[in-house]
């Protein structure tokens, strides 16, 4: 939020050459490593689930360090968007004649989620009066009160949601024919049957890159230059002809946008859509925007790269913890006042926050920079 | 520029995957013969039956959890000492989700392929987001949840009756005490989901035969302050609340039925009482609460379950106790039901357990809770309650005011879910 | 219309208790521009010790220990964290309280255990009836002290030192601190403050009367409600915070039995969103001037 964590490229010219070919190597060693997990992962069906959860927060939370980082607006109203995402796809892609009081449309799954997304960004701009009105503070409690609306209306909307009694199944993603199920035979990669999970594991990684490019897109483009100056100013910005307003706006949607595929993947991932119980723990909870907020904290605001290892630590550690908990006997003494995994993960996030504001307000993208440009070209 | 090199590495990736492709459909097994000519697939051995528990012991509901997880764990150590089933000793491999949906739901690929079945599993959530796993994966589970509303799925065993049908029997009871009339208006305070929702089904059938008016209360499983309902409730004249909510809701709609001068009789199921209501500040109002529940208190004077609460006493004398220890040890008497006919029938696969289930019409276990039919798909296995009433004096704080009876009402009652 | 009347009592009750809640975040903010989202583990640090001590002090005793705890916690959170992020903005530093909230209410929570203790003892669920109205003792007396903690304030606000001083730093830190004002007591002795309103208000929230339940995740997210509380009043007035409490408070039992209880949570969101769209800094609150 303040100036000092705008990356801006800046061209340097002699070591340029050298930390490309690095950049490109890691990139490159990533890249295989991601389109080979499910091989490294084999049986292990449960890695991939953590692994495809991950992939749900890179894009969610490269949605909000657009809104919080570069545009400056504080919002909590994450897991509003993330619902609203997953009902609009269930209710576009779901067959109405199958499933009774349930409303769908029957739209081919590809369609609803573009639809869905489509959705999320248009009731983001719906918020636009709010949120380019309030600054701060006042805008991350305003934005709060969509998730208690948001618990209200799946609550209400049973015909919609299916009701937090049982809820509703997404349909089947499909693209093509191609269906993001189980089939007999499947195909294979060195042995390893591509079944499911490995289909969605795929599914999930094209959408985190597409979302990871497009975002860095728009922070590069006039757009982005637009959000930065209007966080920095809104006063300088008008003057320098940002129509201050529509920008805001247009920052809301967008980020509204992103979460809304969030929200696509974990009903995919869930296999179920149906509002929380209550607004404090739950899939669209209270906590879960607390722990957006937080990746993007962590991972440094507004940084691309830093959304992404913000996601890995604040989605992904719960769930390692969790399995390692299992197969390795970690805190076998958890019971009633106990450690459990997702108790340690708190307080990692939590910790991290607090460390991030007080010594490296860049965050883990502040630390990743730092680290690469060792050989002596800090920018 | 890493654009560029990034799609490079895209297209090189890809092009490594298409030549590690083949296509090869899996080994399609259908359970291999084992010791004692049995045949089995997953969670068996020659030497062992693997149950799984999906528990919550550090979420909201770890109270609960530990004593499901204590009666299951008992179970396991009688029948092991008994010699086991089909001559395999008993197991149980225990995850623990803290009643997240998310969490449970990487758990179960990890879990799923060492055992045959379930014998515990907590949380509608969890339930929830599992179903579509547990029927793609044929594994039959014992939820610890008593909602008709999942009896669509053909992989659950409930094991006792279900929340709608408890709440038809006890308003049975309420008319039958001359507490409610025909005509009258009653108040329904439920939990949004499963649970509450199931409940409400129940009053809604009754209130429809009787020509009650029901006064809907909508609330949330954090919701504790009831004031606001209540007070409404008063203005709206009812003679009777029902309940279906957590212990500690309860003692704020009965600190509130007294407080405001109210004092109407209050109809709630097992998982709306906690004897730790007791030494609450509310404790002096709850003595116009009714229970009907399917399954026997802890206090509960039936041999069996007087014979398990001190075994698990004397094993676990820290943990938490209440009806959960009963509920867990029975949910796995039934298992140990099925595991035995499945063994009869010489085949301990998930598909066989599957079979032996349907061909139960009538599993005895000890009383704790009424005899079983499994053999009509999406109808409850039985729809008999005991009636309690809460006595600061008696163990638990429960005392039986009327023994196992099915009321006519609801042995009419269709389940939503049930076959016609 | 005696429904209508128990329901006036009963948000008036509560509303008291979320103004005491605002009040701490309004005092915090008008020192250091800090929202300071930890208020709810301030709540629950000061609630837990009252519990752990209860049956070795007595309730009394355990009850000015745990206001003193939540008071010098929230002292710790300002003097370890708040003043060593020199480089961090206000945002920023709201955003710090998170993560230490995060951390203070798991591990409060861990130690509870199984326990959701009530520490409103001497008041608690003893109700008194008039003229067919209850009046619930813990909201009378939460009332009563509420009245009082507040008018203090008023008065210490407007008359000591610190009131001064504060009241000074608020309007303009540098001019301020020209003046020979020492910001950091200032700040400090704000954080104390609002610190000591949160462990006097926990002894009214966890008791059956206030919330229905013990001091728990429950109690915490108590403490969320009060927020809007605050914004609505304005984030800088004082005045703003006890209003705002009030209509907080009677907003959630009039919506509750005239529209719906489960909207009656949405309700008070919905009504502090409106208020915000037309009065941006809340109802009091001052009109922030942006410069260029």
């Amino acid at each position: 939020m303040s100036d000092t964590l705008v990356e801006t490229p800046v061209p340097v010219e002699p070591a340029r050459k050298r930390r490309n070919w690095a950049k490109i190597a890691g990139v490159a060693a990533l890249l295989v490593v991601l389109v080979f997990f499910p091989v490294i992962t084999g049986t292990e069906v449960a890695y991939l689930k953590a692994g495809q959860y991950v992939l749900i927060g890179v894009v969610g939370a490269v949605g909000l360090t657009l809104l919080v980082g570069q545009a400056g607006q504080l919002s909590l109203a994450h897991p509003f968007f993330l619902l609203v995402g997953a009902v609009s796809y269930a209710v576009l892609a779901g067959d109405a004649g199958e499933s009774g009081d349930l409303v769908g449309l029957g739209l081919p799954p590809l369609v609803a989620m573009i639809g869905a997304v489509a959705i999320c960004a248009l009731v983001g701009l719906a918020f636009a009066p709010v949120s380019g009105r309030l600054r701060g503070i006042y805008l991350g409690v305003a934005s709060l009160s969509l998730v208690f609306l948001g618990l209200y209306l799946g609550q209400s909307l049973d015909m919609l949601s299916g009701g937090t009694s049982s809820g509703r199944p997404p349909p089947t993603f499909e693209v093509f024919g191609f269906r993001f199920a189980n089939t007999e035979p499947a195909p294979t990669i060195m042995g390893v049957a591509i079944q499911k999970q490995q289909r969605l594991w795929y599914l999930f990684l094209v959408i985190a890159i597409g979302s990871y490019l497009l975002a860095r897109g728009a922070v590069r483009s006039r757009v982005g230059r637009a959000w930065r100056a209007v966080r920095d100013n809104e006063a300088a910005a008008t003057a320098m002809g940002v129509r201050v307003w529509w920008s805001k706006a247009q920052a809301f949607t967008v980020s509204s946008a992103f979460a809304g595929m969030a929200g696509v993947l974990t009903a995919l991932w869930l296999d179920l859509v149906k509002p929380d119980e209550n607004e404090f723990i739950g899939t669209y909870s209270i906590t879960v925007a607390i722990g957006y907020l937080a990746m993007v904290l962590i991972g440094g605001l507004g940084s691309i790269p830093g959304a992404v290892a913000g996601a890995v630590v604040v989605n992904g550690l719960p769930q390692l913890l969790t399995l390692g908990a299992t197969e390795f006997g970690w805190f076998a003494s958890a019971g009633a006042g106990g450690l459990s995994p997702v108790l340690v993960s708190a307080f990692v996030y939590g910790a991290a926050i607090v460390l991030v504001v007080l010594f490296e307000p860049g965050g883990l993208a502040a630390i990743g920079r730092r680290l690469t440009s060792r050989q002596g070209d800090r920018r | 520029m890493i654009t560029r090199w990034g799609r490079a590495a895209l297209v090189g990736a890809s092009a490594l995957l298409l030549a590690a492709c083949g296509s090869t459909a899996d080994t399609g097994s259908s359970g291999t013969s084992g010791a004692g000519g049995v045949k089995t697939d997953k969670g068996v051995t020659d030497s062992t039956i693997t149950l799984g528990v999906m528990t919550d012991r550090t979420g909201v509901f770890k109270n609960l959890g530990d004593a499901l997880t204590g009666g299951n764990e008992l179970w396991v150590k009688d029948i092991n000492a008994a010699g086991g089933i089909c001559g395999r000793q008993l197991a149980l491999e225990i995850v623990d989700h803290g009643y997240k949906a998310d969490t449970a739901k990487t758990l179960y690929p990890q879990l799923e392929p060492k055992i045959l079945g379930i014998t515990q599993l907590v949380g509608s959530p969890v339930l929830a987001a599992l179903k579509q796993n547990l029927v793609d994966d044929n594994v039959l589970t014992a939820p610890a949840s008593w909602s008709s509303e999942v009896l669509n799925n053909p992989n659950v065993m409930m094991i006792g009756t279900t929340y709608d049908v408890e709440i038809i029997d006890g308003l049975s009871y309420f008319q039958q005490q001359g507490f409610i009339a025909d005509g009258d208006t009653i108040g329904h305070i439920y939990i949004d989901g499963e649970y509450g929702g199931n409940g409400l089904r129940g009053s809604k059938y009754y209130a429809e035969k009787h020509n009650l008016t029901v006064q809907e209360a909508k609330i949330t499983s954090t919701d504790n302050d009831l004031a606001n309902i209540v007070t409404g409730l008063k203005g709206a004249g009812v003679k009777a609340i029902v309940l279906t909510t957590t212990p500690g809701q309860t003692a704020s709609a009965m600190a509130n039925n007294a407080a405001l001068g109210l004092n109407v009789p209050v109809l709630g199921n097992n998982p709306t009482f906690d004897p730790a209501l007791l030494s609450s500040p509310a404790a002096a109002s709850l003595d116009r609460l009714y229970v009907a529940a399917s399954s026997a208190p802890f206090s509960s004077k039936t041999p069996k379950a007087a014979e398990v609460a001190a075994e698990y006493k004397a094993t676990y004398p820290g943990r938490p106790a209440n009806a959960g220890v009963q509920a867990g040890y029975v949910e796995s008497l039934v298992w140990q039901s099925v595991l035995q006919k499945a063994c009869e029938n010489g085949d301990l696969t998930r598909a066989g357990v599957q079979s032996a289930l349907k061909s139960l019409t009538s599993v005895s276990t000890d009383d704790l809770v009424a005899p079983l039919d499994y053999s009509s798909p999406g109808a409850p296995p039985t729809r008999g309650v005991y009636i309690a009433k809460v006595d600061q004096a008696a163990e638990g704080g429960l005392t039986e005011v009327a023994p196992l009876f099915t009321a006519p009402d609801a042995a009419d009652y269709k389940a939503p879910h049930q076959q016609p | 219309m005696n429904t209508f009347l128990q329901l006036v009592l009963n948000g008036l009750g509560k509303g008291a208790v979320y103004a005491l809640l605002a009040l701490g975040f309004v005092i915090i903010f008008k020192a250091t521009e800090v929202v300071n989202f930890a208020h709810g583990s301030l709540v629950l640090i000061g609630g837990y010790f009252v519990y752990a001590t209860k049956d070795a002090l007595g309730w009394a005793g355990a009850a000015a220990l745990g206001i003193v705890s939540a008071a010098v916690a929230a002292l710790l959170i300002e003097r370890l964290l708040i003043t060593n992020a020199r480089n961090a903005d206000v945002n920023s530093l709201a955003l710090l309280t998170i993560g230490v909230d995060v951390i203070v209410t798991e591990e409060i929570v861990r130690r509870l255990g199984a326990d959701i203790p009530f520490v409103g003892d001497p008041y608690d669920a003893l109700p008194l009836q008039f003229a067919g109205l209850t009046v619930f003792r813990t909201q009378l007396v939460a009332l009563i002290v509420g009245i009082v903690l507040i008018t203090a304030f008023f008065l210490a606000f407007r008359f000591s030192t610190w009131g001064v001083a504060m009241r000074a730093q608020a309007e303009n830190k540098e001019a301020a601190a020209l003046m020979g004002i020492r910001s950091s007591r200032v700040t400090a002795t704000a954080w104390l403050l609002a610190g000591a309103l949160a462990g006097v208000a926990v002894l009214f929230m966890a008791t059956q009367d206030f919330s229905g339940a013990g001091l728990g995740r429950g109690t915490h997210a108590i403490a969320l409600i009060a927020f809007p509380a605050a914004i609505l009043g304005g984030l800088d007035s004082t005045v703003g915070a006890v209003v705002g409490g009030l209509i907080v408070g009677l907003t959630e039992a009039l919506s509750a039995q005239y529209i719906s209880f489960e909207f009656s949570k949405s309700a008070v969101f919905l009504v502090m969103l409106v208020i915000l769209v037309i009065w941006p800094s809340g109802l009091f609150g001052t009109r922030e001037l942006s410069r260029v």
